[in-house]
């Protein structure tokens, strides 16, 4: 006897039961069904990374009103959407980048430019300029009206601090009501007293300190920066500064981590970030360069992995921590010099403020699709994304998704600094060639940012 | 509570695939790799997350292994002196359910001999005549597409992706006609086809003819991607690798030659028969790893396609040129003189140096000849036989790959799923010149570069490598093993292939010229001078070598008896 079987697939398993059902779907993972799977899934991820370029469309709105370039930005706390921005001309906006409209604003709140804005809490906001005063200011509606009740006319602040030199910058305390402002020295204030309640210097320096700022985290220290090219650490419960680096060249901005309380990012003059565990100060943890001029603003996105920065190359770009190179890039034909960027509380959004007198609201994530996202669209995206993590390495692919379009003259400035940086490598090394073996040892890049340590 | 309704909220709908995201994960697998070794926290984290998702990955492949509905048809005999062979397909029919006995069935046609072909689903079938008879229809319920009489010769017929569009093969050019029959295009630069194949996951119809000449046409483009003169004239054999879309030919002269759109000339040519090759085919079973070829000269031969060294094993087939085709699930099926053989697969891929055949597994007499085709339906089991008088088809039980994949190929797809495949093959379509015999070198390792030794001393520590630098330094991770470590994002595991391994770190060796200009000068101006020390050292040199010659043949004799201590390196060579 012979026993025969024949293959017989039965209908029923295969046909929708009823009319509109869908119809039923079968896998069979056996490699040999899937022909070309890896071919097929690069060409996916090919896609994939090209669909990523095709959908990055990372500019949604310029928040208008200001007649000067904007220099300061300062979101609110407590709010995903309002941010304040203060110009040249002195005056200041509190927008919401949500609607795009004006929640407050404050005309000729100083004279001159301001060049320092925070907050105090959630309607407060402290502002400083060239005029030499710190004021505070009420944004709740209504409550800039003028008390005669014939309209809107110059709004009075809460409080006026007299200064002694021109203020460059200022930050409130975490959790006092203590803040700090800066200019050649470093002073702290008390929001209820009129006068400084402390004056910090480090002994031998006489130069304006452009940037001060509170760590989150530990909130009585204080890290500023300095036109004299130093980075300093402040304690206000001693009341001195503790640590000093000299570095190459002056920083224009800080930001503390919001997530790792001792690292904090450095935007300098030289074309490059760094970011510093202050721990060790002797070498950054990480240089981030791809800016072709100086760069002028920087600030942490609120997870702690990554962060924006704006150039005086009329770029914004966004970096992820500790990955130095290829920053997302944002540009566009009138934006000029970018003077402050932030990120908005949740992440998703990037605030630019440039020379032209515009906010201009970003993504964070290029390609991004805003609005409901379903199940089945958002496993596409988490499918592609897998994808294009996976075949990140390949030639064409890894291409596609590193290109990004730059404007002439960045584009050239970049090329011009690639030639410059390779000739002076070629230089170098030549010259270590030529010189007895073991007498000049090639420094690393990160060992020659700091000059000196002092403490 | 709340997350799990809204997951079942999720699930209940059919076709909504879940996030990775919000799908569950379970504990981390014991054989997941700790990485312990690895100092840096966040790459040690990475790699164990990597690792924990291969090993899930694994472990779901085994459950879908083991869940797979379908059993695949089989004949087996229960007492040993039974022969599965006697059984003739009426005892077979006979023996099995009224339904699947459907697929045994006889057309009788005028204006043979007939081919005939299926699509990828297996659930339509081409068949045209010579004499110019050409019909689609669907097997299953009868239903025929198209019919056509073309009143001209036709030699080959294939369907394009699917049962919508096919490809005639005619006197003198190849047409393509749509699902109704309505010719859409007459390929003008294939002249005299007889043969068509049909690439589907790039798109491209390959063809050759009388002129020897074979053309790749991209259907999507309608480019003419390739065109390839295989200087051996007309060509009547042509398959393809499925699992490598590199086309087989065989040849007048008993050639079989490999080709790829990307290489003017054969990837492999291999001399397989005395006389003309009659019929190749490529078993996918094994992934393409076997080649059965037959010719006039009346022998059919299995080959290896990765040693390409000798035939496997080689058999006589009663009746001169025989006609081949490999089943899915690899049971080979050959045609010659008055019977239609099949050979079953563990039996058949075994290698056997003598002239015997490989143990029969079913035989089916077949009078009408010249039998003009064979073919296997895939997802049944099911093979055409396309002759004289038209076409049979016999029931083969345990050819046909049992479980479907929707994904790929689903005979009982709806019209909507159809053109959503169509578009998403055309999202997928890879390129042309991504056809190599080896389909895996993609995503691989590039060949490590090798600067010569002078110029890697003076190359700075910096300008090095990554992996030479950590080298120096004595860094580099060597306990890493990347064959364990193949992340899968999605799909099915990849076939192991032995050949990547090999490739890794096989550099490409670049030889310094030895014919620059400054020598070829220097030659030039000695050619004519001759120097007398230089002549009375060439001759010294002569005679020497003339002695050394005529003493190694007295001593050759002597030297073959002794065993030399250098005679172990001989063998090794």
């Amino acid at each position: 006897m012979v026993k025969i079987s024949v293959l017989q697939h039965a209908t029923s398993v295969h046909l929708p039961v009823r009319p509109g059902d869908p119809t039923p779907t079968h896998r069979n993972l056996n490699p040999l069904q899937h022909p070309f799977a890896r071919a097929r899934e690069r060409i996916r991820a090919l896609n994939a990374a090209k669909m990523e370029r095709m959908f990055s469309k990372p500019f949604i709105a310029a928040l208008e009103g200001h007649a000067d370039a904007v220099e300061v930005l300062s979101r609110r706390p407590n709010s995903i959407t309002d941010v304040a921005s203060a110009s040249w001309d002195g005056e200041i906006i509190l927008h919401n980048a949500g609607r795009r409209t004006h929640v407050a604003k404050i005309a000729g709140a100083h004279q001159g430019k301001i060049s320092g804005l925070c907050w105090a809490d959630d309607h407060r906001v402290l502002s400083c300029g060239a005029d030499k005063n710190i004021k505070m200011w009420d944004v709740r509606l209504g409550a800039p009206l003028d008390s005669s009740g014939a309209g809107p006319s110059q709004p009075k602040p809460l409080a006026v601090f007299p200064g002694k030199g021109t203020l460059h910058s200022i930050d409130h305390h975490t959790t006092d009501p203590l803040f700090a402002t800066s200019s050649t020295i470093v002073q702290i204030w008390d929001e209820t007293k009129s006068a400084q309640v402390m004056d910090i210097t480090f002994s031998t320096s006489a130069e304006s300190v452009t940037r001060v700022r509170f760590s989150p985290s530990e909130p009585s220290v204080l890290a500023s920066i300095g036109s004299d090219r130093t980075f300093i650490l402040y304690d206000i419960r001693t009341g001195k500064a503790e640590r000093r680096i000299v570095m190459q060249m002056k920083n224009n901005d800080l930001s503390w981590s919001p997530t790792f309380p001792t690292s904090i990012l450095l935007a300098s003059e030289d074309h490059n970030l760094y970011t510093f565990d202050i721990r060790r100060l002797a070498t950054p943890t990480q240089i981030y360069k791809a800016h072709v001029s100086a760069v002028t603003s920087c600030d942490w996105s609120p997870t702690g992995t990554e962060f924006v920065s704006g150039g005086w190359d009329r770029t914004v770009r966004i970096w992820q921590d500790g990955h130095g190179t290829h920053p997302e890039v944002y540009h566009t034909k009138r934006m000029q010099r970018v003077l402050a960027t932030t990120f908005t509380a949740d992440a998703r959004f990037v605030l630019s403020g440039s020379d032209d007198c515009n906010v201009r609201v970003w993504k964070a994530n290029a390609s991004e699709k805003l609005g409901i996202v379903t199940a089945r669209e958002r496993s596409a995206i988490e499918y592609r994304n897998a994808l294009k993590e996976r075949w990140k390495m390949d030639a064409e692919i890894g291409k596609v998704q590193r290109s990004r379009h730059m404007p002439k003259p960045v584009y050239k400035a970049a090329q011009l600094k690639r030639t410059m940086e390779e000739a002076q490598r070629v230089k170098e090394e030549l010259r270590r060639r030529h010189t007895r073996a073991g007498e000049s040892k090639p420094k690393a890049e990160r060992k020659k940012v700091v000059i000196a340590e002092q403490s | 509570m709340k997350s799990g309704s809204s997951m079942d909220s999720l699930i209940s709908k059919a076709n909504t695939a879940i996030p990775k995201s919000l799908r569950p994960t379970g504990p981390v697998p014991e054989t997941a790799r700790k990485y312990n070794h690895i100092a840096n926290k966040k790459l040690r984290t990475t790699l164990q997350r990597q690792s924990a998702n291969t090993e899930r990955g694994k472990a779901l492949l085994r459950d879908a292994e083991l869940l797979l509905p379908n059993k695949a048809g089989k004949m087996e005999a229960e007492v040993d002196m039974d022969r599965t062979w006697r059984i003739s397909q009426d005892e077979i029919v006979n023996s099995i359910s009224v339904e699947a006995a459907r697929g045994r069935k006889e057309f009788t046609l005028d204006g043979g001999p007939y081919r005939a072909r299926y699509t990828r689903n297996g659930r339509h079938m081409a068949v045209v005549g010579q004499k110019g008879h050409v019909a689609t229809f669907d097997w299953q319920t009868g239903n025929i597409l198209s019919e056509l009489r073309l009143r001209e010769i036709c030699r080959d017929i294939t369907f394009l992706l699917d049962h919508s569009q096919y490809a005639v093969a005619q006197k003198k050019y190849v047409f393509i006609y749509d699902r109704d029959g309505v010719e859409l295009h007459r390929l003008k630069s294939h002249i005299e086809p007889t043969c068509l194949e049909f690439l589907p996951f790039h798109w491209l119809l390959a063809t050759v003819g009388n002129p020897g000449y074979l053309k790749y046409q991209d259907i999507s483009t309608g480019q003419l991607v390739a065109e390839h003169r295989t200087k051996l004239g007309a060509c009547v054999t042509m398959t393809q690798n499925q699992h490598n879309a590199v086309i087989h030919l065989g040849h007048q002269n008993g050639t079989v030659t490999l080709w790829t759109p990307n290489l003017p000339h054969p990837a492999v040519r291999l001399l397989a028969h005395l006389g003309p090759v009659s019929s190749v085919s490529v078993d996918q079973s094994s992934g393409g790893r076997y080649m059965a070829t037959a010719g006039v000269d009346g022998t059919v031969k299995l080959w290896d396609c990765r040693s390409w060294k000798d035939a496997l094993r080689s058999w006589n087939s009663r009746g001169g040129d025989a006609t081949l085709a490999w089943s899915q699930r690899g049971c080979l099926a050959v045609a010659s003189g008055g019977a239609v053989n099949v050979y079953s697969p563990p039996s058949i891929h075994s290698p056997n140096p003598g002239p015997s055949p490989p143990p029969l597994y079913l035989t089916h007499p077949q009078a009408a000849k010249p039998h003009a085709s064979l073919a296997f339906c895939p997802f049944q089991d099911i093979l055409a036989i396309g002759h004289a008088s038209g076409i049979s088809c016999i029931l083969v039980p345990g050819a046909g790959e049992p479980n479907i994949d929707s994904s790929e190929a689903d005979p009982f797809e709806s019209s909507k799923a159809r053109r959503e495949r169509e578009v998403k093959l055309l999202l997928d379509k890879i390129q042309p010149d991504m056809i190599a015999l080896d389909p895996e070198f993609l995503g691989g390792f590039a060949p490590q570069s090798q600067p010569a030794e002078g110029d890697r001393g003076a190359m700075s520590f910096a300008r090095q490598p990554r992996l030479h630098r950590l080298h120096i330094q004595e860094k580099a991770d060597k306990t890493e093993d990347m064959s364990e470590d193949e992340a899968v994002v999605d799909g099915p595991a990849d076939s192991s292939n032995p050949s990547k391994r090999d490739r890794i770190g096989q550099g490409k060796r670049k030889m310094r010229s030895k014919d620059n200009s400054l020598k070829r000068y220097l030659r030039k101006q000695r050619k004519n001078v001759i120097d007398p020390r230089a002549a009375a050292m060439r001759e010294a040199l002569a005679i020497r070598r003339a002695q050394a010659r005529s003493g190694s043949n007295d001593r050759s004799k002597s030297e073959a008896e002794r065993p030399s201590a250098l005679d172990r390196f001989h063998y090794r060579l």
